[in-house]
């Protein structure tokens, strides 16, 4: 059966299983905590991005659910078989390691024939996947070439034609772009969504490029030093975390009664005048605050309206993804 | 590009291999004896036997030493060049894919752990029959009038086997927890040297009978010595197998139980 037929007609018991279920998964090296409580659930053609800064915990914790390292506390499951099956799992998924070294003297052919082989499939079978594979990654022209001359993204590419090898449940993608042209990390990022969407896997994608996981990934785990310390999709991410700032215009004349109404505005955390841009504030608002975004922006611009001041111009900021990142990792410069 | 579906349709899922270990061997083999370093192997070694050969069958002056000692020399030259090549392989090659960083793409197939190390070990054993075949030839010339071709070819058979399983074995469980490809090949050196070593002293009293029976290498020496040089019948000397056979045995019993234990990064030398 194709897992295409197996995606399609599953059995009746997995409908509605999550492809991945993590609970409360740690791993520790002696006294150091590498995760701790990582738990989350992922759906088929979910694309999942996994930030963080380095030594967050990122590749601890795909090798712990790729079955490299056993967990040290929690559990996980994919497609419903248990961590406690590493062999069953294996299968299912497919893993492109950050620091995945290539045989050199092997062909991209020869590379593939071997994953192919190792994964149960016949000679004559690992012949045509590998075909397939390398054609859909591009790589079809430099099939025979040998791996040395390929370039880094080339090589990438290849590693995830192998992640493909036993068309997966489940692939984690460990840092896929590092260390490409921006030409390479848009082949690889078009890959990845493909795979999400044609063929129905999840991706648990580790980067810290963070264009790349808005681009992509329909939800985000934020880890810090084997912590998870936000999660949800990148607007609730935003919406929790990224700073507010808004630039207000009001008549020069009125600058001193803005302040003073501004400053007694709900959420508002800061206002003052620009300096040398006459009649513009600075606005900073309150991170997550509980009536969201618009809410504290609309307090704002209610409490200059109550003071009778009229707004000439307001331009709201800040709201981005690696905002949110730098406050939740702590590395933003205030 | 066609489509990622059209490929997932083309791509079965596989429930793993039935004998990934003869997929892991087959993938060695080729590495070896396909690559320039098995094949410049071969070669260095076919340059030392024909010279040896040569010295030993047309030189009347160097050639200072019987038929029978030649023999018996052109034949364990085989066997120890084997155990060290087939060292140098097997301590390669666990450290040696860490060191690459290719192990963990290795770790995440279907093949268990054991299969894996079996696989590499059968690869790096596969050097003794090769150079036995090739060291043949040179024993057939230089056996002429003594008709002891067949006795050296197969107690050096005998012997070399046992030998090469055990020492293969040793480096792949110095491998499998060695972090370093240095220190997985100077560990398993140190271990031949210190073992080899007594095969070139004159070792005499119970010490020495001691060291010559407990010793893999001395034993499978002094046994090959007694069938070639000294034409002692096959059963003469049987308990001088004791020490090769028992170390073929435990050391690769041990290597196939640690090599379960086989982890993404090394124990030692870290």
């Amino acid at each position: 059966m194709s897992v295409r037929d197996a995606v399609e007609a599953p059995p009746a018991n997995s409908m509605t299983r999550p492809a991945l279920t993590v609970e409360g998964i740690s791993k520790a090296f002696g006294s150091t905590i590498a995760v701790r409580e990582l738990s989350f659930e992922a759906n088929s053609g979910e694309v999942i991005g996994l930030l963080g800064p380095n030594g967050a915990g990122k590749t601890t914790a795909i090798r712990v659910l790729s079955t490299i390292y056993p967990p040290t506390s929690g559990r996980f499951a994919v497609s419903g078989i248990p961590h406690t099956k590493p062999s069953a799992i294996r299968p299912l998924i497919g893993v492109l390691p950050e620091s995945a070294g290539y045989p050199l003297h092997q062909s991209g052919a020869e590379f593939l024939r071997y994953y192919a082989r190792l994964f149960g499939h016949t000679a004559g079978r690992a012949r045509e996947i590998a075909e397939v594979l390398l054609m859909e990654v591009g790589l079809a022209e430099r099939a025979a070439s040998s791996i040395a001359t390929y370039s880094r993204g080339m090589r990438q590419r290849l590693g995830v034609a192998r992640a493909l090898m036993n068309a997966p449940s489940v692939i984690f993608l460990d840092e896929p772009t590092l260390g490409l042209d921006p030409a390479g990390q848009r082949q690889i990022l078009a890959l990845i969504r493909n795979v999400a969407r044609e063929r129905g896997a999840t991706v648990i994608l580790s980067t810290h490029f963070l264009d790349e996981v808005e681009e992509v990934c329909s939800r985000v785990i934020i880890m810090n030093r084997g912590d998870v310390i936000a999660e949800g999709t990148v607007a609730e991410i935003k919406r929790k975390a990224a700073p507010r700032t808004a630039r207000v215009r009001v008549p020069e004349e009125m600058l001193d009664r803005a302040l003073t109404a501004m400053r007694r505005a709900q959420g508002v955390t800061g206002v003052d005048s620009v300096e040398g841009e006459p009649g513009w504030l600075a606005v900073a608002f309150e991170r997550g605050a509980t009536e969201g975004e618009r809410g504290v922006a609309n307090s704002a611009i209610r409490s200059l309206l109550e003071a009778n001041v009229p707004i000439l111009s307001l331009e709201l900021e800040g709201g981005r993804l690696s905002d949110a990142f730098l406050y939740l990792t702590g590395e933003e410069k205030l | 590009m066609t489509s990622l579906a059209h490929a997932e349709s083309a791509i079965e899922r596989p429930s793993g291999p039935s004998a990934g270990w003869l997929v892991v061997a087959g993938q060695e083999l080729r590495d070896i004896w396909f690559s320039a370093r098995g094949q410049a192997i071969i070669v260095a070694y076919s340059l030392l036997l024909s010279l040896l050969t040569y010295l030993a069958a047309s030189n009347t002056e160097l050639n200072i030493i019987d038929q029978r000692d030649t023999v018996n020399l052109v034949t364990q030259i085989a066997m120890a060049l084997a155990v060290v090549v087939s060292l140098l392989f097997s301590a390669d090659s666990i450290s040696g894919e860490r060191e690459r960083e290719t192990l963990e793409s290795l770790l995440l197939t279907p093949v268990p752990r054991r299969e894996i190390a079996l696989g590499k070990l059968l690869a790096a054993v596969s050097v003794w029959p090769v150079m036995l075949v090739v060291a043949i030839p040179y024993i057939w010339a230089l056996r002429a009038g003594t008709g002891l071709f067949a006795d050296a070819v197969l107690a050096g058979l005998l012997v070399g086997t046992l030998l090469v399983v055990a020492f293969a074995s040793l480096g792949v469980i110095v491998s499998v927890f060695s972090a370093s490809n240095r220190l997985a090949l100077a560990a398993t050196f140190f271990i031949f040297v210190v073992l080899l070593a007594p095969t070139q002293l004159p070792l005499s009293g119970w010490v020495g009978d001691l060291i010559v029976q407990v010793n893999p290498m001395t034993a499978g020496s002094t046994f090959l010595q007694r069938i070639i040089v000294k034409e002692h019948a096959w059963g003469d000397d049987l308990h001088l197998l004791i020490a090769p056979i028992a170390a073929a045995l435990v050391v690769s019993t041990i290597a196939f139980i640690v090599a379960g234990r086989l982890r993404l990064q090394g124990s030692f030398g870290r």
